[in-house]
């Protein structure tokens, strides 16, 4: 399957949840620095204790999210895997593998970082979205 | 026919969901205008039959005082009850007392005909005053400037029914007998009343005049409110004058009346039926019907509110010259349909921006009480004037009065336009907050060992606002204070007195300060520092030693604090910064010393060194930055270039900008060249805007006009955000105002076509997939164009209202879009008003506008692909090529194999795919 063109790739960014405020065209720059990883099963994507540097989309494919061996959930197509990782360099308790073919859109932290910098309205969007998932958790 | 169907929706614009709701409504005021226009007619017929002219300056203080009273008792009624409950009522009691009156008409004794004319005066103010109160709240603003001209043509015609019919009746049956056909009509009035508000959605059960707290309405709350809102002194005032214009004129109609018909009672009432009924109702139709909606849509409400008074003076000035029953009555038609037509309609306007409380408080007492308060005072003017100038035999000589009291009235409209406006404006800045910081002055005692106590607490916040405060305190000895608190652990206060005893040259302290200095090592962010060094360096012996000695102190803090120090001592630092030293500093492989060297060419210049140069390529963020500050505050064009650079890099970016506004006016010209040429980068050409922004000259403001056509719009959209900002703060400046009217023209045909290219994909909108994205894009490019046409608005109307309106239209709420485009009606130039209230009014007929104003026909899905491929705009290009492939549009190939060759790589790639798809 050949990679993703620009267009599939906003498609593909669409779905995650803390893009979501985001307009078609700061979705595309964002696209342009997302980068397709192929995975066969049983490759690790996240590891505990390990720093995270990067979002990933589930593209096609499923990935098993655990904690101490005991599986969490499994994320499939459009799911997002460490989209804290963007803004915290802790590790994440847990890990995630591939269980089948997986295809992944990589957003790296260092690159994500370089466009905010440069487009202040992408950046007021995702504080936007990041306020309301704030006081979502406070409402409950 | 496409002609006929725009006239009569420039005049009828009824909208779906409108119909059944302004129907009943304009019912309802023919029904009572009905009931109203019998018992006016026959009660004035009678009356003038029975008496002399002297008579009736006498019947209109009786109205007033009498009309006064119950109108008192009414907005009582009305303020603690609903809307709903007022108006039942009021029905009720009217029905009521009309069959009661029929009987005691019968009894025909004289004193009866002052109740029946008293009585007659309240119940059609009453009942159309609360008519237009429920309309208010059935109609939002918009809806009313639309459709109170249908709701007066219905008034007219119950009008001209209800003369008629007395004129006609009462030639056959007794003329007392017709007030029980007024009871009908009331009756009837009710029924459509119920059915308006029903259809309405929204009860007028909640509708309350007044809220809980202001249960106990009273007079005194109306004078209040009267003399809080200057906007609400204009409407007394214009009502006034209205009626007390409108008792004079009908003094000389009915005083011609009587010259012309004596006691014949089916002579006067045929007449006054005739006249009421047709002649006045066929103007009042064709004013109505045909000019009030075009004349307020065209000129305004300030337009609107003066063609009135004018008529009345051209109609006065006639009468006065040629005095007789046919002038008096064309001066009384002319009169009453101005007042019933565009007058009522522009009233009704100038209420609709007050807030909903305010209005339904106030609006029913003005009806009533001013009206008869005026009419009251029309009264005694005339029993005043009737034997000086004879009005019995002469009653032509009032409108010499008629014609100075019009004067007043036409200065009064324009004020009214005025207050309006200023009204819609505040209720759209509603949302804006600005604190006003006071500063606290110290003088008493009682505040003086308050702060004493502040500077002794924890807070170091408190404290060293405290001990500023008591600095400034005139006659207060600060010194003790400053020296136990050089001692303090909490580095605010330390950092405020060494800024005191530097402002007041206290040496007492240098020991305490060179020992903070002493203090300080690598990474030290102890904010008492700076100002520590640059005491110790203003009160020292010998400064120049001491500067000389802390250059070499480890720590950045110091050497920097030295530095700024010395910036404002160009001779010292001349000679303390040597040029040795500047050069180890900038080529030290410690950043921080590079931008030390950075620093200290700010102080001492950049003679007989390159170092500067280096320093802005510094790879590190923190020299550079320092260089690009050091550039600015130099500001040598040599450094121009390398400055200019650092626009496209986000780390250094704000630096730049800064350093470039300070070069000032001396710049302008490159950067307009930067601008302008599509070869510069767009990272860089976007910033510029801002710089130009900050300096916020007549000049920047030129090259900024010159760019609001720029072909990229993220740079066109920061050209006009820089002139916005401009024009906020500097409202003299030449904003061009041609040129941007014609771009706002040329803003508004690209936000049609894209709505026409959007028209194909509305039912993809929300759908995962290449149309849906395209659709979405097309949306947000229709919302950037209309934040663009806003901002150009903004160079020509009040900046911060045309704002205020934007947020408003963007944000969607009813009641507030109401408001903002019922501002941008009122403002707007006729040809702009053309073009973008309809783009802002109905959107969903955006289509149907860009067809009629541009000719722009909406698309097939393959033709819109077609021209957002060709549209140059990469994104839009890749998504139109892959809805394509999504909708197997085999008819693009040819322009998906022309982008894919032409189009940048990232398109170029989409168009690959889209061929390979649709293979």
């Amino acid at each position: 399957m050949a990679e993703l063109n620009i267009v599939e790739k906003v498609i593909a960014l669409e779905a995650v949840d803390l893009l979501k405020n985001l307009n078609p065209d700061q979705l595309a720059r964002i696209a342009s620095i997302a980068t397709e990883e192929r995975h066969p099963p049983g490759k690790t994507v996240i590891e505990p204790e390990k720093p995270q540097d990067a979002l990933y989309v589930v593209l096609d494919g499923a990935v098993e999210i655990s904690r101490n061996r005991a599986p969490l959930h499994t994320a499939r197509q459009n799911e997002v895997l460490g989209a804290w990782a963007l803004f915290d360099t802790d590790p994440l308790a847990v890990s995630a593998a591939t269980v089948e073919d997986t295809r992944l859109l990589r957003i790296a932290r260092a690159d994500f970082y370089d466009l905010l910098s440069d487009n202040m309205e992408i950046t007021a969007s995702i504080f936007s979205t990041l306020v309301k998932r704030f006081r979502q958790l406070v409402e409950q | 026919m496409r002609h006929l169907k725009r006239l009569w929706r420039d005049f009828f614009d009824i909208r779906e969901g409108e119909l059944a709701r302004t129907a009943l409504m304009s019912l309802y005021l023919m029904c009572v205008l009905f009931a109203y226009y019998i018992v006016k007619v026959v009660s004035r017929a009678m009356f003038v039959a029975n008496f002399n002219p002297d008579k009736l300056p006498w019947l209109y203080i009786l109205i007033a005082a009498f009309g006064g009273m119950f109108a008192y008792g009414y907005t009582r009624l009305a303020i603690r009850t609903s809307l709903g409950t007022a108006v039942n009522a009021a029905i009720g009691f009217f029905i009521g007392t009309l069959v009661l009156l029929w009987w005691i008409l019968g009894f025909k004794v004289d004193w009866t005909l002052y109740v029946f004319n008293v009585y007659t005066s309240l119940i059609g103010i009453v009942l159309v005053s609360q008519g237009w109160l429920v309309a208010a709240n059935v109609f939002n603003p918009r809806e009313a400037k639309r459709l109170y001209g249908i709701l007066g043509l219905g008034a007219v015609l119950g009008a001209a029914f209800g003369g008629t019919f007395a004129a006609i009746v009462a030639q056959y049956v007794d003329a007392h007998n017709l007030v029980l056909a007024a009871a009908f009509m009331v009756l009837l009035a009710f029924f459509c009343y119920r059915g308006a508000v029903r259809r309405t959605g929204a009860s007028l059960s909640r509708t309350r005049a007044i809220g809980e707290e202001d249960a106990d309405f009273s007079l005194g709350y109306v004078a209040r409110a009267v003399g809080k809102f200057r906007h609400l002194q204009v409407i007394v005032a214009i009502i006034a004058i209205t009626y007390i214009v409108d008792v004079m004129i009908e003094f000389q109609l009915n005083a011609q009346a009587k010259l012309a018909f004596g006691e014949d009672t089916k002579a006067i009432t045929r007449f006054l039926g005739a006249f009421y009924g047709i002649y006045l109702n066929i103007a009042t139709v064709i004013f109505q019907g045909f000019l009030t909606g075009f004349i307020v849509s065209r000129l305004g409400i300030g337009g609107a509110l003066q063609i009135m008074p004018i008529t009345i003076i051209g109609a006065s000035l006639f009468n006065f010259f040629h005095p007789r029953l046919l002038t008096a009555g064309a001066a009384r038609l002319l009169e009453a349909s101005t007042r019933y037509t565009f007058n009522r309609t522009g009233m009704e306007l100038l209420f609709l921006p007050l807030p909903i409380d305010l209005k339904n408080r106030t609006k029913a007492f003005m009806d009533i009480f001013v009206d008869r308060l005026s009419r009251g005072i029309g009264g005694i003017i005339l029993v005043l004037l009737t034997d000086w100038l004879v009005l019995e035999k002469y009653p032509h000589r009032v409108s010499l009065l008629v014609i100075g009291f019009a004067v007043v009235w036409i200065f009064l409209s324009e004020r009214g336009r005025r207050e309006y406006i200023a009204t819609v404006r505040k209720r759209l800045e509603t949302r804006r907050l600005d604190f006003d910081v006071a500063r606290l002055k110290v003088r008493d005692p009682a505040t003086i060992r308050l702060l004493e106590q502040t500077i002794e607490s924890d807070n170091p916040r408190q404290a060293a606002y405290a001990l500023r405060l008591l600095a400034g305190a005139s006659g207060y000895a600060i010194q003790p204070r400053l020296a136990s608190l050089a001692g303090s652990p909490h580095g605010e206060v330390r950092t405020a007195v060494f800024e005191i005893a530097r402002t007041a040259r206290t040496p007492d302290l240098l020991e305490q300060a060179l020992a903070e200095t002493r203090s300080s090592r690598g990474g030290d962010r102890n904010s008492a520092v700076a100002p520590a060094v640059a005491y110790a360096l203003t009160v020292s012996p010998d400064p120049r030693d001491l500067a000389r000695r802390l250059l070499d102190h480890p720590s950045y803090l110091v050497v920097s604090s030295v530095l700024e120090w010395l910036a404002d001592q160009p001779e010292m630092a001349q000679d303390v910064v040597t040029l040795e030293w500047l050069a180890a500093c900038a080529d030290s492989g410690d950043p921080e010393r590079r931008a030390l060297a950075a620093i200290a060419v700010a102080a001492r210049g950049d003679h007989g060194t390159e170092a500067l140069h280096k320093l802005l390529g510094d790879p590190d963020t923190t020299v550079a930055k320092e260089a690009i500050r050091t550039a600015g505050k130099l500001r040598e064009r040599v450094y121009l270039a390398d400055v200019i650079r650092h626009l496209a890099d986000a780390k250094t970016r704000g630096a730049a900008i800064d350093a470039l506004a300070a070069f000032g006016v001396r710049v302008s010209g490159t950067l307009a060249d930067l601008l302008e040429d599509d070869s510069v980068a767009v990272a860089i050409r976007r910033q510029i805007p801002r710089i130009l922004q900050a300096q916020g000259d007549q000049r920047a403001v030129d090259v900024l006009l010159r760019n609001i056509t720029q072909r990229d719009l993220t740079v066109r959209a920061a050209v006009l955000r820089a002139l916005q900002r401009i024009r906020e703060n500097k409202p003299n400046l030449n904003y061009g105002g041609v040129s941007v009217q014609r771009q706002i023209l040329d803003e508004a045909k690209y936000y049609y076509e894209l709505n026409a290219a959007l028209a194909p994909f509305c039912d993809k909108r929300g759908q995962r997939g290449p149309a849906g994205l395209l659709a979405a894009t097309l949306e947000e490019r229709l919302r950037l164009t209309l934040e663009r046409m806003f901002h150009l608005l903004g160079l020509r109307y009040p900046p911060r209202e045309v704002y205020a309106a934007y947020l408003a239209v963007n944000r969607g709420r009813r009641e507030e879009v109401s408001h903002a485009l019922e501002f941008l009606d009122n403002i707007l130039e006729r040809e702009l008003k053309r073009i973008m209230m309809p783009l802002i009014d109905s959107e969903d007929r955006a289509a149907h506008h860009g067809s009629e104003l541009f000719g722009i026909e909406v698309k097939d899905a393959a033709t819109a692909i077609r021209e957002l491929i060709r549209s140059g705009d990469d994104w839009l290009a890749s998504c139109a090529m892959a809805t394509a492939a999504e909708l197997r549009l085999g008819a693009l190939r040819p322009e998906i194999e022309e982008a894919s060759r032409t189009a940048g790589p990232v398109a170029s790639r989409v168009a690959g795919d889209a061929l390979a798809q649709m293979a």
